[in-house]
């Protein structure tokens, strides 16, 4: 009895030694001033607790997971409680794993298999080389990273680091919900009732390899992907009774190539990444997406400004299709953010298309106090023109209040 | 014999004092200073304490490990409190010939990001240590005034004027430090701006750590700011089992 307290006592040591842990709870109230033509709601309330931990028995051996439970007044997510392992629903799942992986390293070499987060590219305010990266995009201009299922072998020595990623289970980007003001229905489509019919998912896996050279004051990188689009597109059909459409999502077959750099210098740091989309599908189209920014920090401030370009190589009409990507190109991005103070931040960032078609800015102003709590307070203007993608959400302007609590 | 032994004693005595007999280099008791701090490795965890103008106090911890030394080093810096920034990273990559390279992680966005800072008097993380004084600096950059003798906290120490040469960008015109004579530790320093004192950074508590002298805890004064961090060195180890692959960004990466 005296050797299995001890033992105990030796696990619960070890344990405490090699565990560690964080999360947050979120409140988020969101209030609209105008009502869209398929959403007469003014204010949305959300509830997020995410907790993730780790554990490392030893140097070369960790276990990760990270756990989201949420819920909302305005059934963006579902009521029945379930657990979701892959982030294929419509509506956000109630509780989802959000990672749970295996990683295993030595030396160089770090293999990760299981539920897990992969970011490629440099630039921040748009990523066309991150295909790993789907997206909850139930609110278009506030997103979060979904989780992938997947393999994923880094080697790194000196400068050089090669990713390989096999993702066998494919996960999507999570779209606007149809009958709510981020999916923009036209003025005239009010009597229209539209009607997910699910997605037709890839029957194969997807594979990824990453080259990143880190050289002397500057680093680049190549990678190559063979899999499938995250972002659907849309098959509509004339649905009964009649004034109804039924919608399904499919995700188009993609192979791209890309890269991307950072070039820091005596006044700014360049980075840019640029990828070609290319394609089997004859409704997608081909192109390049490309972006550079410019960063500075000075002072208490940090800059970053710069221009997303694009050019289609081969058109395949209007598909219907929900692209945030090429709905950022052609636009001027920017973001400057002030330290106030060790509690205090603002932040301004936007987007305008080149056209002046669509405008997006955020106003943001977040104030922490003590060691766990902090309060956001943004504003978001939205204006445009209804067929640009930006503008087409010009009715979903917000002011939005959030308080986390973070442990 | 007794007097071939007072002479050598003498001849001793002398090589000891030279530099306080014969008018200090300031280059090389900074030189010596660094000597005697060197260590192939270094470990601690480090408990901040912010405060503002209005005096209220923010707390932050890291642990922090690096190997190498002296503008050739790699530096990896993890917060661990509070619990919103508990994940942040910092991996430093220090040049003895350029400026250092450093990638950021943090968790929320899951990826590193290159930063550069143009402005190396920025803040690092909301504390009063500007990222450069975080910096490790090279003796080689700097030129050396020894200004005379003067105590810090009651210890006789020499106060050195320390300018950076023309290659050297610097958000400071120029630095004062002071450096114990008694073992050649950093007591005192003094950085100053075009519009005169920016930063006072005071080295306390010293303790002999596996033969290094070391100021356990690091006082910053953000004079434009009237604002200062307290920076306390807790498990401090030297020369602890590290290897470059503690250093990657996959390392940045895995530790998140």
């Amino acid at each position: 009895m005296r050797g299995l307290f001890a033992a105990a006592l030796a696990l619960t040591s070890a344990l405490a030694q090699t565990f560690s842990g964080r999360g947050f709870m979120e409140s988020d109230s969101t209030f609209y001033p105008q009502t869209a033509v398929n959403d007469s709601s003014h204010a949305v309330s959300e509830m997020h607790l995410r907790y993730e931990a780790s554990w490392q028995p030893r140097s070369w051996i960790k276990l990760a997971g990270a756990l989201d439970a949420r819920t909302d007044t305005h059934r963006q997510t579902e009521r029945a409680w379930r657990m979701d392992f892959d982030d294929r629903s419509a509506l956000r799942p109630p509780l989802s794993a959000r990672r749970f992986s295996l990683v295993l390293a030595r030396g160089g070499l770090t293999l990760e298999a299981g539920r897990q987060f992969i970011r490629w590219g440099k630039t921040d305010i748009l990523n066309p080389t991150d295909r790993f990266a789907p997206k909850d995009f139930v609110n278009v201009v506030s997103t979060d990273f979904l989780g992938v299922n997947a393999a994923r072998l880094t080697y790194e020595r000196g400068g050089d680091t090669i990713d390989l990623v096999w993702q066998p289970w494919f996960t999507p980007s999570r779209t606007p919900l149809l009958n709510q003001r981020w999916t923009a229905a036209p003025a005239d489509a009010a009597a229209i009732s539209i009607r997910d019919n699910g997605a037709r998912y890839p029957g194969r896996s997807q594979f990824g390899v990453r080259w990143n050279h880190i050289a002397r004051g500057y680093e680049y990188s190549l990678c190559y992907f063979d899999g499938f689009n995250h972002l659907p597109l849309f098959a509509a059909e004339r649905g009964q009774p009649a004034l109804t459409v039924a919608v399904q999502r499919y995700y188009p077959q993609l192979r791209l190539v890309g890269g991307d750099g950072a070039f820091p210098t005596r006044w700014v740091t360049i980075k840019g990444e640029a990828a070609y989309f290319a394609t089997t599908r004859q409704q997608s189209d081909e192109y390049l997406l490309y972006v550079v920014q410019f960063e500075r920090q000075q002072g208490e401030w940090s800059w970053v400004g710069g221009y997303a370009g694009e050019t289609i190589t081969k058109a395949a009409g209007k598909p219907l299709q929900f692209s945030p990507e090429q709905g950022l190109a052609r636009a001027i991005l920017g973001r400057a953010s002030y330290r106030i103070g060790p509690s205090q931040d603002a932040a301004i960032e936007g987007a305008v298309r080149q056209n002046g078609d669509g405008l997006w800015l955020r106003f943001e102003f977040s104030q922490a106090w003590g060691r766990h709590w902090r309060a956001t307070l943004q504003w978001v203007l939205i204006r445009g023109d209804a067929s640009d993608f930006i503008g087409q959400y010009r009715r979903n302007s917000y002011a939005q209040v959030r308080i986390r609590y973070s442990f | 014999m007794n007097k071939r032994r007072s002479v050598s004693a003498a001849l001793a005595a002398t090589a000891l004092m030279a530099p306080v007999l014969f008018g200090q280099d300031g280059r090389q008791i900074i030189a010596e200073s660094q000597r005697r701090t060197r260590s192939k490795s270094q470990r601690y965890e480090g408990a901040l304490q912010v405060m503002d103008a209005k005096r209220h106090v923010s707390a932050k911890r890291w642990n922090f490990i690096r190997l190498g030394s002296f503008g050739d080093s790699k530096s990896l810096l993890r917060f661990t409190e509070p619990p919103e920034v508990r994940g942040v990273a910092l991996l430093i990559y220090n040049h003895p010939d350029r400026a250092s390279d450093q990638w950021m992680w943090r968790p929320e966005i899951g990826r590193d990001q290159r930063i550069a800072l143009q402005d190396r008097s920025t803040r690092f993380f909301g504390t009063d240590f500007s990222f450069e004084d975080l910096e490790e600096r090279d003796v080689n950059q700097f030129d050396y005034k020894v200004l005379g003798d003067e105590a810090v906290d009651g210890a006789k120490c020499w106060k050195i004027d320390s300018t950076p040469k023309q290659s050297k960008s610097s958000q400071y015109t120029h630095s004062l430090l002071w450096i114990r004579q008694d073992n050649y530790v950093l007591a005192r320093l003094e950085g100053y701006g075009r519009n005169g004192l920016a930063r006072r950074v005071l080295y306390r508590d010293l303790q002999n750590v596996q033969g290094v002298w070391t100021a356990r805890t690091i006082e910053v004064f953000d004079a434009r700011k009237n604002s200062r961090t307290i920076l306390t060195l807790d498990k401090l180890e030297y020369n602890v089992p590290l290897s470059e692959s503690d250093f990657t960004l996959q390392a940045l990466r895995r530790g998140s």
